[in-house]
Protein backbone atom coordinates (compact mmCIF):
# COMPACT_ATOMS: atom_id res chain seq x y z
CA UNK A 1 0.00 0.00 0.00
CA UNK A 2 2.49 2.86 1.02
CA UNK A 3 4.25 1.42 -2.07
CA UNK A 4 1.74 2.34 -3.59
CA UNK A 5 1.12 5.50 -3.15
CA UNK A 6 4.64 6.22 -3.21
CA UNK A 7 5.49 5.62 -6.44
CA UNK A 8 2.23 7.31 -7.51
CA UNK A 9 3.15 10.32 -5.83
CA UNK A 10 6.64 9.71 -7.41
CA UNK A 11 4.93 9.41 -11.08
CA UNK A 12 3.52 13.02 -10.62
CA UNK A 13 6.19 14.76 -9.57
CA UNK A 14 8.10 13.52 -12.86
CA UNK A 15 5.23 14.05 -15.18
CA UNK A 16 4.23 17.32 -13.65
CA UNK A 17 8.38 18.42 -13.68
CA UNK A 18 8.64 17.15 -17.21
CA UNK A 19 5.37 19.75 -18.45
CA UNK A 20 7.38 22.60 -16.65
CA UNK A 21 10.25 21.91 -18.46
CA UNK A 22 8.06 21.37 -22.12
CA UNK A 23 5.23 23.41 -21.99
CA UNK A 24 4.80 26.30 -23.96
CA UNK A 25 2.64 28.30 -21.92
CA UNK A 26 4.44 29.63 -19.06
CA UNK A 27 1.54 30.17 -16.76
CA UNK A 28 1.05 26.44 -17.15
CA UNK A 29 4.53 25.76 -16.51
CA UNK A 30 4.36 27.37 -13.20
CA UNK A 31 1.06 25.79 -12.08
CA UNK A 32 2.37 22.32 -13.04
CA UNK A 33 5.85 23.62 -10.91
CA UNK A 34 3.18 24.29 -7.49
CA UNK A 35 1.76 20.51 -8.40
CA UNK A 36 5.37 19.24 -8.95
CA UNK A 37 6.72 20.82 -5.17
CA UNK A 38 3.36 19.64 -3.71
CA UNK A 39 4.19 16.29 -5.41
CA UNK A 40 7.37 16.20 -3.55
CA UNK A 41 5.71 17.13 -0.33
CA UNK A 42 3.39 14.17 -0.80
CA UNK A 43 6.76 11.77 -1.08
CA UNK A 44 8.22 13.13 2.12
CA UNK A 45 4.79 12.71 4.03
CA UNK A 46 4.88 9.08 2.28
CA UNK A 47 8.54 8.50 3.76
CA UNK A 48 7.47 9.70 7.40
CA UNK A 49 8.61 13.07 6.93
CA UNK A 50 5.91 14.82 8.56
CA UNK A 51 7.45 18.21 9.84
CA UNK A 52 8.97 18.60 6.12
CA UNK A 53 5.79 17.71 4.52
CA UNK A 54 4.19 20.57 6.00
CA UNK A 55 6.87 23.06 5.48
CA UNK A 56 7.68 21.84 2.17
CA UNK A 57 3.85 22.82 1.74
CA UNK A 58 3.81 25.72 3.70
CA UNK A 59 7.08 27.58 1.89
CA UNK A 60 7.12 25.67 -1.60
CA UNK A 61 3.86 25.62 -2.51
CA UNK A 62 2.15 28.38 -0.30
CA UNK A 63 5.02 30.71 -0.85
CA UNK A 64 7.36 30.00 -3.73
CA UNK A 65 4.90 28.58 -6.36
CA UNK A 66 2.93 31.32 -5.65
CA UNK A 67 5.38 34.11 -5.46
CA UNK A 68 6.41 32.28 -9.43
CA UNK A 69 2.88 32.69 -10.57
CA UNK A 70 3.05 36.28 -9.68
CA UNK A 71 6.14 37.15 -11.52
CA UNK A 72 4.47 35.81 -14.71
CA UNK A 73 1.50 37.26 -14.49
CA UNK A 74 2.57 40.83 -13.29
CA UNK A 75 5.77 41.25 -15.70
CA UNK A 76 5.18 38.37 -18.22
CA UNK A 77 4.96 38.77 -21.71
CA UNK A 78 1.96 37.71 -24.20
CA UNK A 79 4.94 36.18 -26.03
CA UNK A 80 5.70 33.71 -23.29
CA UNK A 81 2.37 32.06 -23.44
CA UNK A 82 2.97 30.75 -26.68
CA UNK A 83 6.67 30.44 -28.14
CA UNK A 84 9.15 26.93 -27.39
CA UNK A 85 10.52 27.51 -23.91
CA UNK A 86 13.65 25.23 -25.00
CA UNK A 87 16.48 26.79 -27.65
CA UNK A 88 19.17 25.01 -29.68
CA UNK A 89 21.27 23.99 -27.02
CA UNK A 90 18.84 21.22 -25.32
CA UNK A 91 20.62 17.97 -26.94
CA UNK A 92 23.78 19.92 -24.24
CA UNK A 93 21.24 20.27 -21.77
CA UNK A 94 20.22 16.76 -21.90
CA UNK A 95 23.44 15.31 -21.62
CA UNK A 96 24.77 17.26 -18.94
CA UNK A 97 21.40 15.76 -16.56
CA UNK A 98 22.40 12.28 -18.52
CA UNK A 99 25.71 12.41 -17.06
CA UNK A 100 24.70 14.11 -13.45
CA UNK A 101 22.06 11.15 -13.40
CA UNK A 102 24.51 8.66 -13.77
CA UNK A 103 27.04 10.31 -11.18
CA UNK A 104 24.46 9.99 -8.53
CA UNK A 105 23.00 6.72 -9.52
CA UNK A 106 25.34 4.95 -6.74
CA UNK A 107 23.51 6.63 -4.32
CA UNK A 108 20.01 6.56 -5.59
CA UNK A 109 20.09 2.88 -5.50
CA UNK A 110 21.04 2.92 -2.55
CA UNK A 111 18.62 4.83 -1.21
CA UNK A 112 16.36 2.21 -3.69
CA UNK A 113 14.57 0.64 -0.69
CA UNK A 114 13.64 3.46 0.94
CA UNK A 115 9.91 2.89 0.82
CA UNK A 116 8.66 2.95 4.42
CA UNK A 117 7.21 0.04 6.32
CA UNK A 118 7.33 0.59 9.98
CA UNK A 119 4.83 3.38 11.24
CA UNK A 120 6.22 6.81 10.52
CA UNK A 121 7.16 8.69 14.30
CA UNK A 122 6.88 12.42 14.50
CA UNK A 123 9.94 14.03 14.09
CA UNK A 124 9.44 17.99 15.47
CA UNK A 125 10.38 17.64 18.55
CA UNK A 126 13.73 15.96 17.40
CA UNK A 127 14.55 18.33 15.10
CA UNK A 128 13.51 21.46 17.14
CA UNK A 129 16.08 19.99 19.61
CA UNK A 130 18.46 19.59 16.92
CA UNK A 131 17.92 22.88 15.36
CA UNK A 132 18.48 24.52 18.45
CA UNK A 133 20.99 22.58 20.09
CA UNK A 134 23.77 21.15 18.24
CA UNK A 135 23.23 23.15 14.84
CA UNK A 136 22.06 26.01 16.32
CA UNK A 137 25.38 27.81 15.28
CA UNK A 138 25.22 26.54 11.32
CA UNK A 139 20.99 27.30 12.18
CA UNK A 140 21.45 30.94 12.79
CA UNK A 141 23.95 31.54 10.13
CA UNK A 142 22.02 30.60 7.25
CA UNK A 143 19.56 32.95 8.66
CA UNK A 144 22.06 35.50 8.77
CA UNK A 145 22.38 35.23 5.43
CA UNK A 146 19.16 34.86 3.90
CA UNK A 147 18.39 38.18 6.01
CA UNK A 148 21.90 39.68 4.08
CA UNK A 149 20.43 38.15 1.05
CA UNK A 150 17.22 39.75 1.46
CA UNK A 151 18.61 43.19 2.29
CA UNK A 152 20.67 43.00 -0.62
CA UNK A 153 17.95 42.37 -2.93
CA UNK A 154 16.26 45.51 -1.63
CA UNK A 155 19.13 47.68 -2.11
CA UNK A 156 20.24 46.65 -5.50
CA UNK A 157 16.53 47.11 -6.88
CA UNK A 158 16.39 50.62 -5.38
CA UNK A 159 19.28 51.22 -6.77
CA UNK A 160 18.60 50.55 -10.05
CA UNK A 161 15.09 52.62 -9.67
CA UNK A 162 16.58 56.02 -9.11
CA UNK A 163 18.26 55.64 -12.76
CA UNK A 164 15.59 56.83 -15.45
CA UNK B 1 -48.47 46.94 18.07
CA UNK B 2 -46.52 50.19 19.52
CA UNK B 3 -45.07 50.87 15.89
CA UNK B 4 -44.97 54.51 16.46
CA UNK B 5 -45.37 54.98 13.03
CA UNK B 6 -41.84 53.73 12.52
CA UNK B 7 -40.49 50.80 10.74
CA UNK B 8 -39.65 47.18 11.97
CA UNK B 9 -37.63 45.81 12.54
CA UNK B 10 -34.73 47.64 14.38
CA UNK B 11 -36.01 50.50 15.58
CA UNK B 12 -36.67 51.32 18.97
CA UNK B 13 -39.89 50.95 20.54
CA UNK B 14 -40.23 52.71 24.22
CA UNK B 15 -40.38 48.85 25.60
CA UNK B 16 -40.14 46.05 23.04
CA UNK B 17 -40.74 43.04 25.51
CA UNK B 18 -44.81 44.32 25.26
CA UNK B 19 -44.99 43.04 21.76
CA UNK B 20 -46.42 39.14 21.93
CA UNK B 21 -44.33 38.57 19.30
CA UNK B 22 -41.10 39.71 20.67
CA UNK B 23 -41.96 37.89 23.45
CA UNK B 24 -42.62 34.64 21.64
CA UNK B 25 -39.62 34.94 19.87
CA UNK B 26 -37.36 35.00 23.41
CA UNK B 27 -39.45 31.95 24.24
CA UNK B 28 -38.45 29.97 21.53
CA UNK B 29 -35.01 31.24 21.59
CA UNK B 30 -34.66 29.70 25.19
CA UNK B 31 -36.54 26.83 24.44
CA UNK B 32 -34.18 25.67 21.22
CA UNK B 33 -31.50 26.45 23.38
CA UNK B 34 -32.09 24.74 26.39
CA UNK B 35 -33.36 21.61 24.36
CA UNK B 36 -30.05 21.32 22.42
CA UNK B 37 -27.95 21.41 25.78
CA UNK B 38 -30.62 18.61 27.53
CA UNK B 39 -29.99 16.64 24.15
CA UNK B 40 -26.42 17.44 24.47
CA UNK B 41 -26.19 16.39 28.21
CA UNK B 42 -28.08 13.26 27.80
CA UNK B 43 -25.81 12.16 25.09
CA UNK B 44 -23.14 12.84 27.16
CA UNK B 45 -19.45 12.28 25.90
CA UNK B 46 -18.92 11.06 22.29
CA UNK B 47 -16.02 9.34 23.41
CA UNK B 48 -17.76 6.12 25.10
CA UNK B 49 -19.69 5.64 22.36
CA UNK B 50 -17.17 5.33 19.44
CA UNK B 51 -15.47 2.97 21.85
CA UNK B 52 -18.53 1.20 21.94
CA UNK B 53 -18.96 1.30 18.42
CA UNK B 54 -15.39 0.32 17.59
CA UNK B 55 -15.92 -2.63 19.47
CA UNK B 56 -18.94 -3.95 18.19
CA UNK B 57 -17.68 -2.79 14.49
CA UNK B 58 -14.68 -5.41 15.11
CA UNK B 59 -16.53 -7.98 16.38
CA UNK B 60 -18.58 -7.92 13.75
CA UNK B 61 -15.43 -8.18 11.10
CA UNK B 62 -14.69 -10.88 12.91
CA UNK B 63 -17.79 -12.77 13.11
CA UNK B 64 -17.53 -12.18 9.39
CA UNK B 65 -13.69 -13.40 8.87
CA UNK B 66 -12.61 -9.67 7.52
CA UNK B 67 -9.23 -8.58 8.03
CA UNK B 68 -8.39 -5.65 10.78
CA UNK B 69 -7.85 -3.40 8.07
CA UNK B 70 -11.66 -3.50 7.20
CA UNK B 71 -12.42 -2.00 10.43
CA UNK B 72 -9.68 0.52 10.09
CA UNK B 73 -11.65 1.50 6.33
CA UNK B 74 -14.87 1.53 7.85
CA UNK B 75 -13.62 4.10 11.04
CA UNK B 76 -11.61 6.29 8.25
CA UNK B 77 -14.53 6.05 5.88
CA UNK B 78 -16.95 7.27 8.73
CA UNK B 79 -14.70 9.78 9.80
CA UNK B 80 -14.01 11.57 6.52
CA UNK B 81 -18.37 11.59 5.77
CA UNK B 82 -18.71 13.15 9.07
CA UNK B 83 -16.11 16.17 8.39
CA UNK B 84 -17.28 16.14 4.70
CA UNK B 85 -21.08 16.36 6.39
CA UNK B 86 -19.85 19.38 8.78
CA UNK B 87 -18.34 21.06 6.26
CA UNK B 88 -21.24 21.05 3.43
CA UNK B 89 -24.38 21.60 5.60
CA UNK B 90 -22.11 24.38 7.91
CA UNK B 91 -22.13 26.83 4.93
CA UNK B 92 -25.70 26.53 4.29
CA UNK B 93 -26.80 27.33 7.91
CA UNK B 94 -23.97 30.39 8.54
CA UNK B 95 -25.65 31.85 4.75
CA UNK B 96 -29.24 31.93 6.27
CA UNK B 97 -27.92 33.65 9.72
CA UNK B 98 -25.55 35.96 7.92
CA UNK B 99 -28.62 36.89 5.50
CA UNK B 100 -31.01 36.93 8.57
CA UNK B 101 -28.24 38.99 10.66
CA UNK B 102 -27.62 41.61 7.41
CA UNK B 103 -31.38 42.54 6.98
CA UNK B 104 -31.89 42.91 10.81
CA UNK B 105 -28.73 45.62 11.52
CA UNK B 106 -30.28 47.20 7.94
CA UNK B 107 -33.53 47.25 9.19
CA UNK B 108 -34.90 44.87 6.69
CA UNK B 109 -36.38 41.20 7.05
CA UNK B 110 -34.31 39.06 5.14
CA UNK B 111 -35.70 35.72 3.77
CA UNK B 112 -38.95 35.26 4.90
CA UNK B 113 -40.57 32.70 3.33
CA UNK B 114 -39.03 29.51 2.02
CA UNK B 115 -39.71 26.43 4.19
CA UNK B 116 -42.29 28.54 6.11
CA UNK B 117 -40.53 29.57 9.16
CA UNK B 118 -38.50 33.18 8.70
CA UNK B 119 -37.24 31.41 5.60
CA UNK B 120 -35.20 28.63 6.77
CA UNK B 121 -35.17 26.83 3.71
CA UNK B 122 -33.91 29.78 1.88
CA UNK B 123 -30.25 28.80 1.53
CA UNK B 124 -31.12 25.19 0.44
CA UNK B 125 -33.86 26.09 -2.49
CA UNK B 126 -30.72 29.09 -3.71
CA UNK B 127 -28.07 25.92 -3.36
CA UNK B 128 -30.62 23.49 -5.92
CA UNK B 129 -30.88 26.63 -7.94
CA UNK B 130 -26.76 27.27 -8.26
CA UNK B 131 -26.63 22.93 -9.21
CA UNK B 132 -28.65 23.21 -11.89
CA UNK B 133 -27.88 26.71 -13.32
CA UNK B 134 -26.04 26.29 -16.26
CA UNK B 135 -22.17 25.97 -16.28
CA UNK B 136 -20.27 28.66 -18.36
CA UNK B 137 -16.71 29.06 -19.88
CA UNK B 138 -15.92 32.57 -21.11
CA UNK B 139 -14.40 31.94 -24.98
CA UNK B 140 -11.22 33.97 -23.76
CA UNK B 141 -10.62 31.69 -20.49
CA UNK B 142 -7.80 29.02 -20.33
CA UNK B 143 -10.03 26.31 -20.26
CA UNK B 144 -8.15 23.56 -17.78
CA UNK B 145 -6.82 26.61 -15.20
CA UNK B 146 -10.80 27.55 -15.17
CA UNK B 147 -12.11 24.39 -14.51
CA UNK B 148 -9.55 23.07 -12.16
CA UNK B 149 -9.46 26.42 -10.30
CA UNK B 150 -12.80 26.31 -7.74
CA UNK B 151 -11.75 22.35 -6.68
CA UNK B 152 -7.87 23.39 -5.94
CA UNK B 153 -9.66 26.18 -4.25
CA UNK B 154 -12.00 23.67 -2.32
CA UNK B 155 -10.46 20.77 -1.41
CA UNK B 156 -7.32 22.25 0.62
CA UNK B 157 -10.24 23.79 2.83
CA UNK B 158 -11.80 20.21 3.20
CA UNK B 159 -8.53 18.64 4.11
CA UNK B 160 -8.07 21.55 6.74
CA UNK B 161 -10.77 19.47 8.80
CA UNK B 162 -8.46 16.51 9.85
CA UNK B 163 -6.70 17.82 12.52
CA UNK B 164 -9.19 19.37 14.18
CA UNK B 165 -10.23 18.23 17.83
CA UNK B 166 -13.96 18.56 17.86
CA UNK B 167 -13.93 17.81 21.51
CA UNK B 168 -12.51 14.78 24.36
CA UNK B 169 -11.82 11.91 21.34
CA UNK B 170 -13.25 13.57 18.82
CA UNK B 171 -10.23 14.09 16.13
CA UNK B 172 -10.49 12.74 12.12
CA UNK B 173 -6.88 12.86 12.47
CA UNK B 174 -4.79 13.22 15.22
CA UNK B 175 -1.30 14.39 13.55
CA UNK B 176 1.48 16.02 15.91
CA UNK B 177 1.78 18.36 13.03
CA UNK B 178 -1.64 19.46 13.57
CA UNK B 179 -1.24 23.11 13.61
CA UNK B 180 1.75 23.45 11.30
CA UNK B 181 -0.64 20.90 8.54
CA UNK B 182 -3.39 22.79 8.97
CA UNK B 183 -1.27 26.39 7.64
CA UNK B 184 0.41 24.65 4.87
CA UNK B 185 -2.99 23.51 3.65
CA UNK B 186 -4.68 26.42 3.55
CA UNK B 187 -1.95 27.58 1.92
CA UNK B 188 -2.43 25.72 -1.19
CA UNK B 189 -5.69 27.49 -1.68
CA UNK B 190 -4.21 30.61 -2.94
CA UNK B 191 -3.45 28.69 -6.06
CA UNK B 192 -6.36 28.30 -6.81
CA UNK B 193 -7.61 31.68 -6.17
CA UNK B 194 -4.86 32.92 -9.23
CA UNK B 195 -6.04 30.24 -11.42
CA UNK B 196 -9.07 31.47 -11.40
CA UNK B 197 -8.09 34.59 -11.64
CA UNK B 198 -5.80 33.87 -14.15
CA UNK B 199 -8.14 31.57 -16.30
CA UNK B 200 -11.07 33.18 -16.80
CA UNK B 201 -9.37 35.50 -19.24
CA UNK B 202 -10.95 38.74 -17.53
CA UNK B 203 -8.89 41.89 -16.40
CA UNK B 204 -11.26 42.72 -13.81
CA UNK B 205 -10.86 38.68 -12.51
CA UNK B 206 -7.11 38.72 -12.82
CA UNK B 207 -7.24 42.41 -10.66
CA UNK B 208 -9.26 40.11 -8.02
CA UNK B 209 -7.02 37.40 -8.12
CA UNK B 210 -3.98 39.06 -7.35
CA UNK B 211 -5.27 41.19 -5.19
CA UNK B 212 -6.44 38.45 -3.36
CA UNK B 213 -3.44 36.62 -3.21
CA UNK B 214 -1.77 39.42 -2.46
CA UNK B 215 -3.89 39.58 0.74
CA UNK B 216 -3.70 36.32 1.51
CA UNK B 217 0.03 35.64 1.40
CA UNK B 218 0.46 38.74 3.25
CA UNK B 219 -1.77 38.28 6.09
CA UNK B 220 -0.80 34.59 6.35
CA UNK B 221 2.31 35.96 8.19
CA UNK B 222 0.97 37.18 11.35
CA UNK B 223 -1.77 34.72 11.35
CA UNK B 224 0.99 32.10 11.59
CA UNK B 225 3.03 34.18 13.84
CA UNK B 226 0.48 35.14 16.15
CA UNK B 227 -0.19 30.97 17.06
CA UNK B 228 3.26 31.12 17.97
CA UNK B 229 2.99 32.09 21.70
CA UNK B 230 0.28 29.72 22.27
CA UNK B 231 2.54 26.49 20.82
CA UNK B 232 5.30 27.72 23.09
CA UNK B 233 2.82 27.28 25.97
CA UNK B 234 1.54 24.37 25.15
CA UNK B 235 4.80 22.80 24.04
CA UNK B 236 3.55 20.88 21.21
CA UNK B 237 1.84 21.46 17.30
CA UNK B 238 -0.65 18.93 18.16
CA UNK B 239 -4.47 20.41 18.37
CA UNK B 240 -5.28 17.74 20.72
CA UNK B 241 -2.79 18.68 23.02
CA UNK B 242 -2.84 22.01 22.58
CA UNK B 243 -6.47 21.71 24.09
CA UNK B 244 -5.11 19.49 26.92
CA UNK B 245 -3.13 22.46 28.19
CA UNK B 246 -6.27 24.19 28.39
CA UNK B 247 -8.14 22.09 30.94
CA UNK B 248 -7.02 23.34 34.23
CA UNK B 249 -8.33 26.59 36.06
CA UNK B 250 -6.47 29.08 37.95
CA UNK B 251 -7.74 29.56 41.62
CA UNK B 252 -9.97 27.26 41.04
CA UNK B 253 -12.29 28.94 39.14
CA UNK B 254 -10.35 30.81 35.70
CA UNK B 255 -10.12 28.57 33.13
CA UNK B 256 -6.28 28.27 31.98
CA UNK B 257 -7.35 29.53 28.33
CA UNK B 258 -4.71 30.94 26.66
CA UNK B 259 -6.82 33.71 26.03
CA UNK B 260 -6.35 34.23 29.79
CA UNK B 261 -2.66 34.42 29.80
CA UNK B 262 -1.70 38.57 30.61
CA UNK B 263 -1.26 40.52 27.88
CA UNK B 264 -0.09 37.72 25.63
CA UNK B 265 -2.64 35.84 25.43
CA UNK B 266 -5.31 38.54 24.42
CA UNK B 267 -2.86 40.03 21.80
CA UNK B 268 -2.26 36.99 20.10
CA UNK B 269 -6.38 36.43 19.98
CA UNK B 270 -7.01 40.10 18.68
CA UNK B 271 -4.04 38.89 15.93
CA UNK B 272 -5.60 36.08 15.23
CA UNK B 273 -8.71 37.22 14.66
CA UNK B 274 -8.22 40.37 12.66
CA UNK B 275 -5.61 38.45 10.42
CA UNK B 276 -8.38 35.34 9.84
CA UNK B 277 -10.96 37.99 9.07
CA UNK B 278 -8.30 39.03 6.18
CA UNK B 279 -7.85 35.15 5.58
CA UNK B 280 -11.62 34.50 4.73
CA UNK B 281 -11.56 37.80 2.43
CA UNK B 282 -14.35 39.02 4.46
CA UNK B 283 -15.14 43.08 5.14
CA UNK B 284 -13.76 44.90 6.38
CA UNK B 285 -11.02 42.88 4.29
CA UNK B 286 -13.46 42.18 1.20
CA UNK B 287 -10.97 44.41 -1.46
CA UNK B 288 -10.33 41.16 -3.42
CA UNK B 289 -14.37 40.92 -4.41
CA UNK B 290 -15.12 44.21 -3.82
CA UNK B 291 -18.46 44.42 -5.97
CA UNK B 292 -18.50 47.99 -6.84
CA UNK B 293 -14.80 48.71 -8.08
CA UNK B 294 -14.08 44.84 -9.19
CA UNK B 295 -17.73 43.13 -10.32
CA UNK B 296 -16.57 40.75 -7.42
CA UNK B 297 -13.30 39.77 -8.36
CA UNK B 298 -11.64 36.15 -9.05
CA UNK B 299 -15.22 34.65 -9.47
CA UNK B 300 -16.85 36.87 -11.76
CA UNK B 301 -16.60 34.64 -14.92
CA UNK B 302 -17.93 31.59 -12.64
CA UNK B 303 -21.47 30.36 -12.39
CA UNK B 304 -23.76 27.79 -11.34
CA UNK B 305 -21.82 24.93 -8.98
CA UNK B 306 -18.21 26.45 -9.92
CA UNK B 307 -18.51 29.65 -8.08
CA UNK B 308 -20.78 27.99 -5.08
CA UNK B 309 -17.15 25.70 -4.71
CA UNK B 310 -15.40 28.75 -4.45
CA UNK B 311 -18.69 30.34 -1.62
CA UNK B 312 -18.34 26.93 0.39
CA UNK B 313 -14.23 27.26 0.37
CA UNK B 314 -14.75 30.62 1.82
CA UNK B 315 -17.66 29.72 4.34
CA UNK B 316 -15.00 26.39 5.03
CA UNK B 317 -12.18 28.71 5.77
CA UNK B 318 -14.65 31.14 8.25
CA UNK B 319 -15.48 27.65 10.17
CA UNK B 320 -12.02 26.57 9.86
CA UNK B 321 -10.91 30.23 11.69
CA UNK B 322 -13.68 29.61 14.62
CA UNK B 323 -12.88 26.32 15.33
CA UNK B 324 -8.80 27.20 15.40
CA UNK B 325 -9.63 29.90 17.41
CA UNK B 326 -12.28 28.11 20.34
CA UNK B 327 -8.97 25.63 20.13
CA UNK B 328 -6.07 27.48 20.37
CA UNK B 329 -7.30 30.60 23.22
CA UNK B 330 -10.86 29.30 24.37
CA UNK B 331 -10.23 26.17 25.67
CA UNK B 332 -11.38 24.01 22.79
CA UNK B 333 -13.88 21.46 24.68
CA UNK B 334 -13.01 22.37 28.40
CA UNK B 335 -15.84 24.00 30.32
CA UNK B 336 -15.21 27.91 31.65
CA UNK B 337 -16.33 26.92 34.92
CA UNK B 338 -15.66 23.85 36.71
CA UNK B 339 -18.93 22.77 38.05
CA UNK B 340 -20.12 22.92 34.52
CA UNK B 341 -18.61 19.76 33.33
CA UNK B 342 -21.46 17.81 33.36
CA UNK B 343 -22.17 19.77 29.44
CA UNK B 344 -19.89 17.38 27.04
CA UNK B 345 -16.55 19.05 25.45
CA UNK B 346 -18.31 18.57 21.89
CA UNK B 347 -21.18 20.91 23.53
CA UNK B 348 -18.95 23.52 24.88
CA UNK B 349 -16.42 23.62 21.71
CA UNK B 350 -19.33 23.80 18.69
CA UNK B 351 -20.98 26.90 21.37
CA UNK B 352 -17.68 28.53 21.55
CA UNK B 353 -17.59 28.02 17.68
CA UNK B 354 -21.05 29.14 17.14
CA UNK B 355 -20.16 32.65 18.84
CA UNK B 356 -17.17 33.32 17.27
CA UNK B 357 -19.02 32.51 13.94
CA UNK B 358 -21.61 35.00 14.89
CA UNK B 359 -18.86 37.36 15.83
CA UNK B 360 -17.36 36.95 12.08
CA UNK B 361 -20.70 37.75 10.73
CA UNK B 362 -20.97 40.97 12.94
CA UNK B 363 -17.80 42.52 11.78
CA UNK B 364 -18.74 41.71 8.34
CA UNK B 365 -22.49 44.12 8.79
CA UNK B 366 -20.35 46.70 11.21
CA UNK B 367 -17.20 47.96 9.58
CA UNK B 368 -16.20 49.54 6.32
CA UNK B 369 -13.66 48.66 3.45
CA UNK B 370 -10.05 49.21 3.92
CA UNK B 371 -8.34 50.87 1.08
CA UNK B 372 -5.99 48.46 -0.62
CA UNK B 373 -3.08 50.15 0.39
CA UNK B 374 -3.98 50.88 3.75
CA UNK B 375 -4.92 46.94 4.16
CA UNK B 376 -1.31 46.32 3.53
CA UNK B 377 0.21 48.95 5.40
CA UNK B 378 -2.01 47.92 8.73
CA UNK B 379 -0.68 44.17 8.19
CA UNK B 380 2.85 45.14 6.95
CA UNK B 381 3.56 47.69 9.83
CA UNK B 382 1.02 47.10 12.73
CA UNK B 383 -0.24 42.94 12.42
CA UNK B 384 3.40 41.72 12.01
CA UNK B 385 5.69 43.67 14.23
CA UNK B 386 3.38 42.92 17.19
CA UNK B 387 3.12 39.09 16.26
CA UNK B 388 6.72 39.68 16.51
CA UNK B 389 6.98 41.22 19.79
CA UNK B 390 4.01 39.14 20.70
CA UNK B 391 6.29 36.31 20.30
CA UNK B 392 9.49 37.63 22.96
CA UNK B 393 6.56 38.57 25.48
CA UNK B 394 5.78 35.05 25.38
CA UNK B 395 9.31 34.13 25.95
CA UNK B 396 9.05 36.41 29.11
CA UNK B 397 6.07 34.57 30.03
CA UNK B 398 7.32 31.36 29.95
CA UNK B 399 10.91 32.39 31.23
CA UNK B 400 9.01 33.99 35.02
Amino acid sequence: MSALVFYSLSAVVLISALGVVLLKNTLHSALLLGLCLAGVAGVFASLGADFLFSSQLLIYVGGIAVLLLFVVMLSGRSSELKLRQVNDQWLAALLICAVTFLGMRRYIFEAGTAVLTASPQPTTAALGKLLLGEYAVPFEAVSLILIAALVGAVVFSKARERKP
Amino acid sequence: MILKGRAWPTELWDDPWKLPRYRRGARMLAGLSLGALAAAVGVGELGPWLKFADAELAFASAALGLPDEAVDAAWILVKVAAVVAVFVAAPVVIVWWERKISAHMQSRFGPMRTGGFHGWLQTVADGIKLLLKENITPAQADSWVHRLAPAVALVPALVCFAPVSFGQALCAADIDIGTLYVFAMAGVSVMGIMMAGWGSGNKYSLLGGLRSAAQLVSYELPRTFSVVPVIMFAGSLNLTRIVAAQQDYWFGFLPKWFIFYPVVGQLAFVLFLIASVAETNRTPFDIPEAESELVSGFHTEYSGIKFSLFFMAEYGYMLLSCFLLATFFLGGGSAPLPFLKFIPSWAWFFGKSTLLIFCFLWFRWTFPRLRVDRLMDFNWKFLLPWSFANIAFAGLCLLF
